[in-house]
C-alpha cells in the first residue's frame, strides 16, 4: 500500500542489472543498431556539454597568438603565468574571500531562522499557523527579482549598499519561504513520541529542537544548504544591485568586471573562469549522487 | 463548526503534538519572531513599498509626488518595454519547450543505455552547477567571431556559409541567448525525468507491446500518461526560472543589445532605474512583471489542478 502510493524512486543503476543477463543473444542485429545509435546521441550530448568547458582549461594554458591559431586542439606548452596572471589582475584572492564569507553568513542566518520557524509550524499549535504557511506558500510566487528596485530602496535607507553582512542577511530572506516549506516536510513526518518523553523528562521545547528533532531533519537541512550554497555563490543579479565596491565584490561579479574593464586578455579571463568554475565542478563530480538527488528530490517528491 | 465531536483527538493519528498547549503560543512566537523580521524587512516591506512607489514619480532622491496609474499608463506606450516583453515571453516559451522536448528526449537515452548511465547523467549534469555569469561568458567566448568555437567549428566541417555574428545580429541574437540557457538547464531537466521514467514498472510495456503497441505508441500510450505529473512539474520549475532568471545570461552576452534586440523585463528594468534614475517607473515594470509570474504560476496550479494532478 505505501509503495504503491509512493513509488521509490531509484537514482542509481539497480534495476537495469537484472535485465543484463544474456544481453547480446537477445539483442540480435537490429538491438545492436539500436543501442550503438543511443551511445552515439550520447556521446554527441557528452561532447557539447563537456568539449566547451575542456577547450575553456585548454585556451587558459595557451599563449594568446597559439589561441586564434589553434582554436580546438590542446596547448602545445603550458603558460602557467596566465593563472598568476589572471589571480593578480582581476583580484580573486579578495574575490573568493569575499563569495566564502558572503555565502556562509547567508546559510549560517538562514539555517538559525528558518529552522525554529519551520519547526513551531510544524509541531506546535497556535493561532495564526495556517497565515505563516500561507504566506510562505504564498512569497513563493514572487521572485524577489521582481521587487529588485524597493529592495535596493530599503537596503540604502538601512545602510547595507555594500555591506557584505547586509547581503548575506538579504540572501537569506530571499531563500526563506523554500527553506522553511522544506523543512516544515521534514519536522512533520517524524513521530511524536520522541517529543513527547523529551517533555516529560522536563526538556523545554528549545532543547528538544536542538537535541532531538534537528539531528532527526538533517537531510532537510542538506537540503536547504545545497540548494542555498548553489543559489547565492552563482548569484549575479542581487550582488549587481547590492555590492558596488569593488574590494567587497563577489566572484561573479569580479569575473564580469574583469571581462569588462580589459580588453581582449583572451587568455586570461579563461584562467579566471578555470579558477572559480573548476573546485565547483569538482565538488560536484565527487558528491554527485547528494547533489543530483538534493537538486531534483524536491521537484519529483512535489 | 465550533463544536467537533473529537475535539481533543489528534489530527494525525502518528503525531501527538497536536494536542493543544497552553504555553504553545508564547513559545511559537519566539521561534517564528526571527523569520518574521526577516521577511518582513526584506521580502514584505519592499514587496509592498514596490507598489507605492510604482504609482508615485521618484528619482531616488527628491521628494516623491504622487502620480496614480500613470506609469503604468506610460509603460502601455513604452515601445522598448513592449519589445522587451515580447522578447521576455519569446525566451519563456522557446526555453520551456526546448528543454521538456530534449530533456525527456535525453532521459529517454538515459533510461535505454545500461553500461556509463550515471556517468553520463554527471557530464550533463555539470553546466547546472555553474553560475549565470560562468556560462554566459563561456558562450560569449564560443560565438566570438575571432576565436570562438562555433564559427571555426563551422568553418572545419565546410559550413563556412552558416558563420554568423551570433550575438551581433538583431534577428537572432535572441535565439542564440536561448540556446545558452538550454544548455544550462538542459541536465536539470532530464534527470528529473530520468528519475520518472525509473518508476514506470517495466510490466506495462511488456503488456503493451503483447498488445501489438510499437515504440511509438509505447511512448505516446504508456510513458506520457504517467509521465504527466513530471511534465508540468518540469514546465512549472522551467517557467518560474525563464520569466526572472534572464538577467545575467542577458547582461553577461548582450546587455540587451544590439539596439534592444535581446532586452527582456528585467535588464530594462535594472537600466531605466540606475540609467535613467527613474526608480518609480522601474517598479511599476518590476510589479508588471510580477503580475505576469502569477497569473501564470496560478494558471498552470489552476490547469493541474483541473487535470487531478495532484503534485
Amino acid at each position: 500500500m505505501r509503495a504503491a502510493a509512493n513509488p521509490p524512486i531509484s537514482l542509481n543503476d539497480g534495476a537495469a542489472g537484472s535485465r543484463r543477463r544474456g544481453l547480446m543473444q537477445r539483442l540480435g542485429m537490429r538491438g545492436i543498431l539500436e543501442i550503438g545509435g543511443i551511445y552515439a546521441a550520447l556521446i554527441l550530448v557528452l561532447f557539447e556539454t563537456l568539449y566547451p568547458l575542456l577547450w575553456v582549461l585548454f585556451g587558459s594554458l595557451k599563449t594568446k597568438q597559439e589561441m586564434l591559431s589553434n582554436v580546438w586542439g590542446p596547448p602545445s606548452s603550458l603558460v602557467l603565468q596566465n593563472y598568476a596572471d589572471a589571480w593578480r589582475i582581476a583580484g580573486m584572492g579578495s574575490r573568493i574571500v569575499n563569495s566564502i564569507f558572503v555565502t556562509g553568513s547567508a546559510l549560517i542566518i538562514l539555517v538559525a531562522v528558518a529552522t525554529p520557524c519551520a519547526y513551531a509550524v510544524a509541531r506546535l499549535r497556535f493561532p495564526g499557523r495556517g497565515l505563516v504557511v500561507a504566506v510562505a506558500v504564498a512569497a513563493m510566487l514572487v521572485p524577489p527579482q521582481v521587487m529588485a528596485i524597493p529592495l535596493f530602496l530599503v537596503a540604502r535607507d538601512l545602510g547595507l549598499i555594500n555591506s557584505r553582512l547586509g547581503i548575506a542577511f538579504i540572501y537569506a530572506a530571499t531563500s526563506l519561504p523554500l527553506s522553511v516549506f522544506i523543512l516544515r516536510s521534514f519536522f512533520i513526518t517524524l513521530p511524536a513520541d520522541l517529543e513527547d518523553a523529551a517533555r516529560i523528562d522536563g526538556a523545554s521545547r528549545l532543547e528538544i529542537l536542538i537535541h532531538i528533532m534537528l539531528p532527526l531533519v538533517r537531510p532537510g537541512v542538506a537540503l536547504i544548504l545545497i540548494f542555498g550554497f548553489i543559489e547565492i555563490w552563482n548569484d549575479f543579479f542581487l550582488a549587481f544591485l547590492l555590492l558596488r565596491d569593488p574590494s567587497v565584490q563577489t566572484i561573479p561579479l569580479g569575473l564580469v568586471s574583469f571581462f569588462q574593464q580589459y580588453d581582449s586578455l583572451w587568455t586570461l579571463y579563461f584562467a579566471a573562469l578555470t579558477i572559480t568554475t573548476l573546485p565547483v565542478i569538482v565538488v560536484f563530480v565527487a558528491m554527485q549522487r547528494q547533489f543530483i538527488a538534493g537538486l531534483t528530490a524536491g521537484a519529483v517528491k512535489g | 463548526m465550533s463544536t467537533r465531536p473529537q475535539e481533543e483527538a489528534p489530527v494525525s493519528s502518528r503525531s501527538g503534538t497536536w494536542r493543544f498547549n497552553a504555553g504553545d503560543g508564547a513559545v511559537a512566537f519566539v521561534m517564528i519572531l526571527p523569520a518574521a523580521i526577516l521577511f518582513g524587512l526584506f521580502y514584505l516591506w519592499p514587496f509592498v513599498n514596490g507598489f507605492w512607489l510604482s504609482l508615485h514619480n521618484w528619482d531616488g532622491f527628491s521628494d516623491p509626488t504622487w502620480a496614480g496609474i500613470s506609469n503604468y499608463k506610460r509603460l502601455v506606450h513604452d515601445r522598448i518595454f513592449l519589445g522587451a516583453l515580447r522578447n521576455n515571453l519569446i525566451f519563456v516559451v522557446a526555453v520551456v519547450v526546448l528543454k521538456n522536448v530534449l530533456g525527456l528526449g535525453l532521459a529517454l537515452l538515459l533510461n535505454r543505455a545500461l553500461l556509463g548511465r550515471t556517468f553520463f547523467r554527471a557530464a550533463a549534469f555539470v553546466p547546472v552547477t555553474m553560475s549565470f555569469v560562468a556560462v554566459g561568458l563561456l558562450w560569449s567566448w564560443i560565438y566570438n567571431p575571432v576565436f570562438g568555437l562555433l564559427n571555426s567549428g563551422l568553418d572545419l566541417i565546410g559550413l563556412a556559409g552558416l558563420k554568423r555574428s551570433w550575438l551581433g545580429d538583431a534577428d537572432i541574437a535572441l535565439y542564440s541567448i536561448i540556446v545558452v540557457d538550454v544548455w544550462k538547464w538542459l541536465g536539470f531537466h532530464a534527470v528529473i525525468y530520468l528519475a520518472g521514467l525509473q518508476t514506470i514498472p517495466s510490466e506495462l510495456y511488456e503488456s503493451a507491446k503483447m498488445d501489438g503497441a510499437g515504440p511509438l505508441q509505447r511512448f505516446r500510450h504508456v510513458t506520457v500518461p504517467i509521465m504527466m505529473p513530471i511534465i508540468f512539474i518540469n514546465t512549472i520549475l522551467g517557467l518560474s526560472g525563464a520569466f526572472v532568471r534572464n538577467f545575467d545570461i542577458v547582461y553577461v552576452l548582450t546587455k540587451g543589445g544590439p539596439n534592444h534586440a535581446t532586452e527582456v523585463v528585467l535588464t530594462y528594468m535594472m537600466s531605466k532605474a540606475f540609467q535613467d534614475g527613474a526608480m518609480s517607473y522601474a517598479a511599476a515594470i518590476g510589479y508588471v512583471l510580477f503580475m505576469i509570474v502569477g497569473l501564470a504560476s496560478v494558471g498552470l496550479l489552476a490547469l493541474m489542478r483541473r487535470q487531478r494532478l495532484d503534485v
